[in-house]
């Protein structure tokens, strides 16, 4: 007997008779058909055949509406039939626009990203653009597509309920996060991007735009950052090499000036014959006993054997200067390179980061001093270079105290950073990173992706405790605020939450990993291809990368500690040392059950005190909607971030840092504290280097300063703006007088076709007008 | 940068560039942060430097 059918949503109902005669009746009314007790005959016949049928299974609205199309027809009823169906493929349609994802398609489509908080989801991709909006759909697309198909039933409802976040979710079948890239090694004989060849480059201009390759083709095989683990060591050996051709060169050109019968090359072979002999080339440093050999070979080739003193004494002279320039030129246009390039997705540029620090050769300190001095510069406008992020390992003994080698460019570190928020600082001396670090090989300088993640502990391979070609497989982070308010004020309730969530995200981790594992080589063409990844350079072109893969981190991140902490005992960690106690109790619980799990499993679960960008607004308004407005907890439209302290809550940058510091060895994934200065901060780099000396005695990994940067594009002042420009005097989106500008020396000329449009206000104050 | 004739004015319209940090990358305007990193930022206060 047909008693019940099976609704769309999956729920089983008492069939109803009634409601096929009314839907039949409708598309009767269509065709002005008046023959009502037709319906009923059509009714009846369809719940026959249900009747006739051998089967126990409940029919299905579609089944039936089947059904009653073929009854329709074989009754002679045409066209009612047509109607039916016609107007049953409508409400479909309705139906699937309604849908969550079409909705969201909506959004995307229709709204600008100024009203969408969903286009604004990534602050560095442009929605408004065809390209960020593609970029959208795919993300939506996919993630609908992994959330019905790809999570277990209990994952996909944590995520929806806003008790875990899986990032980057919209990747979650395709690829892994992120890696620190060894220039070195990658540019050693050469390397491909899969359209062909790039050889090993000769010169610091070549090294320069190879590295920016090399972090546009990575990030076209994973969805987060780029780093450069050692910018100064890798871009070293250009500038090497260009030191010795400039060198050679001058030699040549001076020989020529004063007559002398001799070519660049033979200068060339001359040299080769001389490092055969004593092993060195010529450094920006001069080797004694090459000058010598050199200086030997050349008065024999001489006509004047003065000349080849004058010669080698001008290289000697003047080659430095030149390799200098040559040098800032490069970092220069590595720098406009790296914020501009549109190729993540075709809607962004890269996330790009880059390590240095420590190298205390000439060349590296040249690289170091030359990016630092071209960030200080800015770009074509004097404007603030958003990438790379930079990150200055700071260490003693290296370039810490006055006296250490690098002294200097750490101290141009500080002056640079001051002006434009870049570079961050890493702490090597932190005792959770020291104990990592051999003087004797590179490798084990710990490197910070910009956003702050890390990788340096290896569970899976202890041999490999390196940065160097590793990097971040996935993270997913909890929602602590969500967890300590259920709890009530209850710490056991709360520990047991807590560690029912993690042991769900180790499950969903393990989940997407067995994905990542079965991936290929070639789907990492560069990535994999390339070498680039630690381990994988000893892979076929078909070979699954699941082994290697096991050297990245698999990670469990969180957020809103100190909310949680209002939650449990009424205050945060910033105003309370009992709540720091608390807090330091519950990341600690944390790390100690991520560390087991990586003890079982030989692989790589480490701590993250997530970055949180979109999630930073997410799991509070899904927690305002569940409990209300809380006082401390929901009433800020953001969680604060990771183990912060409040941003809103007053407090030195002495005690903050003292206070987060602690977190930074229990978050061994990744950490950063941050602090924030008033006024214009390059005019007191003493306040500035004490918040940094204070990072690294309180055992801080990973920090940065921030401050404000304003510029107005009209006057050109770059500093700090309030309401109104100290230097024009306009407010923001107000038109300034000509004449105003001209009496600072702007826009002298009035050339008003071309009024800003090219080159800077100082260049076009000089230009003269062409006359006829 | 355009130069009204009629008011004699310069950079009508023109917003002043203020660069901010949001999750540890630089962003030239706040109108491209999400909803709850702007409310972050606007929250944010100084920290001095006295200990």
């Amino acid at each position: 007997m047909l008693t019940s059918i099976v609704k769309r949503d999956g729920r089983v109902v008492i069939y109803d008779r009634n409601k096929i005669k009314m839907a039949v009746l409708k598309a009767m009314e269509a065709c002005n058909n008046t023959d009502f007790e037709k319906a009923d005959e059509i009714a009846v016949a369809v719940e026959d055949y249900f009747n006739s049928k051998k089967t126990d299974n409940t029919p299905s609205v579609e089944e039936i509406q089947d059904r009653v199309e073929i009854e329709l027809m074989s009754h002679g009823l045409e066209a009612v039939a047509k109607h039916y169906i016609l107007y049953r493929a409508s409400r479909s349609n309705i139906r699937e626009r309604n849908t969550k994802l079409m909705q969201v398609f909506d959004e995307i489509t229709f709204s600008d990203a100024v009203d969408s908080d969903v286009k604004r989801e990534n602050a560095n991709i442009d929605g408004d653009t065809p390209m960020g909006t593609m970029l959208k759909y795919g993300s939506e697309g996919a993630k609908d597509y992994y959330l019905k198909f790809l999570l277990s039933p209990d994952q996909a409802q944590a995520h929806k309920d806003g008790y875990i976040h899986i990032h980057d979710f919209d990747f979650y079948a395709l690829t892994t996060t992120c890696c620190q890239i060894d220039l070195i090694k990658l540019f050693k004989g050469g390397f491909s991007t899969g359209h062909g060849f790039l050889r090993e480059p000769n010169d610091i201009q070549s090294y320069s735009a190879l590295a920016c390759i090399a972090i546009q083709s990575n990030q076209n095989d994973q969805h987060g950052g780029q780093s450069i683990v050692n910018f100064d060591y890798g871009l070293a050996d250009g500038v090497k090499k260009t030191y010795r051709k400039l060198y050679l060169k001058n030699i040549a050109k001076v020989g020529e000036v004063l007559g002398e019968d001799i070519s660049y090359d033979q200068i060339k072979e001359i040299s080769m014959d001389v490092t055969e002999k004593c092993g060195a080339i010529p450094t920006i440093t001069p080797n004694a006993e090459y000058i010598k050999l050199e200086l030997e070979a050349l008065k024999k080739v001489f006509k004047d054997p003065e000349n080849a003193v004058k010669a080698q004494n001008f290289a000697l002279k003047k080659t430095e200067e030149e390799t200098d320039k040559a040098t800032y030129q490069a970092m220069e246009a590595l720098i406009h390179n790296l914020n501009t390039m549109h190729s993540r997705a075709g809607a962004q540029t890269p996330f790009s980061s880059i390590n240095y620090g420590m190298d205390t050769s000439d060349e590296g300190r040249m690289i170091m001093k030359n990016v630092l001095l071209a960030t200080e510069a800015g770009l074509g406008h004097g404007e603030t270079p958003i990438f790379p992020i930079q990150i200055f390992r700071v260490k003693e003994g290296v370039n810490y105290n006055p006296g250490d080698k690098n002294y200097d460019l750490f101290q141009l570190a500080i002056k640079v950073s001051a002006k434009r928020l870049f570079p961050n600082f890493s702490f090597q001396d932190a005792p959770f990173n020291l104990k990592y670090y051999n003087p004797k090989d590179v490798r084990t300088e710990v490197g910070y992706m910009g956003c702050r993640t890390r990788v340096v502990g290896n569970t899976y391979d202890p041999e490999n405790e390196i940065t160097y070609g590793r990097g971040n497989l996935s993270f997913t982070s909890i929602n602590l605020p969500r967890l300590a308010i259920e709890a009530k004020g209850n710490e056991d309730v709360f520990y047991n939450s807590l560690k029912k969530y993690i042991d769900l995200c180790v499950k969903q981790l393990l989940d997407r990993f067995a994905i990542q594992k079965k991936k290929k080589v070639k789907n990492f063409p560069f990535l994999m291809g390339q070498g680039v990844w630690l381990g994988s350079d000893n892979l076929g072109y078909d070979d699954e990368v699941g082994e290697v893969l096991k050297h990245g981190t698999l990670s469990v991140g969180f957020i809103g500690l100190a909310e949680a902490l209002t939650a449990l005992y009424g205050k945060h960690h910033g105003e309370s040392e009992e709540s720091q106690k608390k807090g330091l109790e519950i990341i600690g619980y944390m790390r100690k059950v991520l560390d087991d799990y990586s003890e079982k499993y030989k692989l790589n679960f480490s701590l993250l005190a997530t970055p949180a960008e979109g999630l930073s607004g997410r799991f509070v308004r899904m927690d305002k909607k569940r409990f209300g407005e809380i006082k401390g907890i929901t009433d800020k439209e953001y969680y604060t971030n990771s183990f912060h302290v409040p941003v809103a809550y007053e407090i030195s940058a002495f005690d903050k840092i003292n206070i987060e510091a602690p977190y930074h060895e229990l978050t061994n994934g990744g950490h950063i504290t941050y602090v924030e200065l008033d006024g214009d901060i390059s005019q007191n780099l003493e306040a500035f280097e004490s918040v940094v000396r204070c990072m690294k005695e309180a055992g801080i990994g990973y920090g940065a300063i921030n401050h404000p940067v304003d510029r107005d594009p009209v006057c050109g002042y770059n500093g700090i703006i309030g309401d109104v420009c100290p230097r024009c005097g306009r407010r923001d989106g107000e038109g300034v007088s000509l004449e105003k500008l001209q009496k600072l020396g702007l826009y002298k000329h009035l050339n008003a076709s071309t009024l800003g449009q090219c080159g800077n206000q100082l260049e076009e104050a000089d230009r003269i007008p062409n006359s006829l | 940068m355009k130069y009204n004739p009629e008011t004699n004015l310069v950079g009508e319209g023109v917003k002043f560039e203020r660069i901010r940090r949001i999750t540890g990358y630089l962003v030239g305007t706040v109108d491209r942060f999400n909803d709850g990193k702007r409310a972050e930022e606007r929250d944010r206060v100084k920290h001095c430097t006295a200990k």
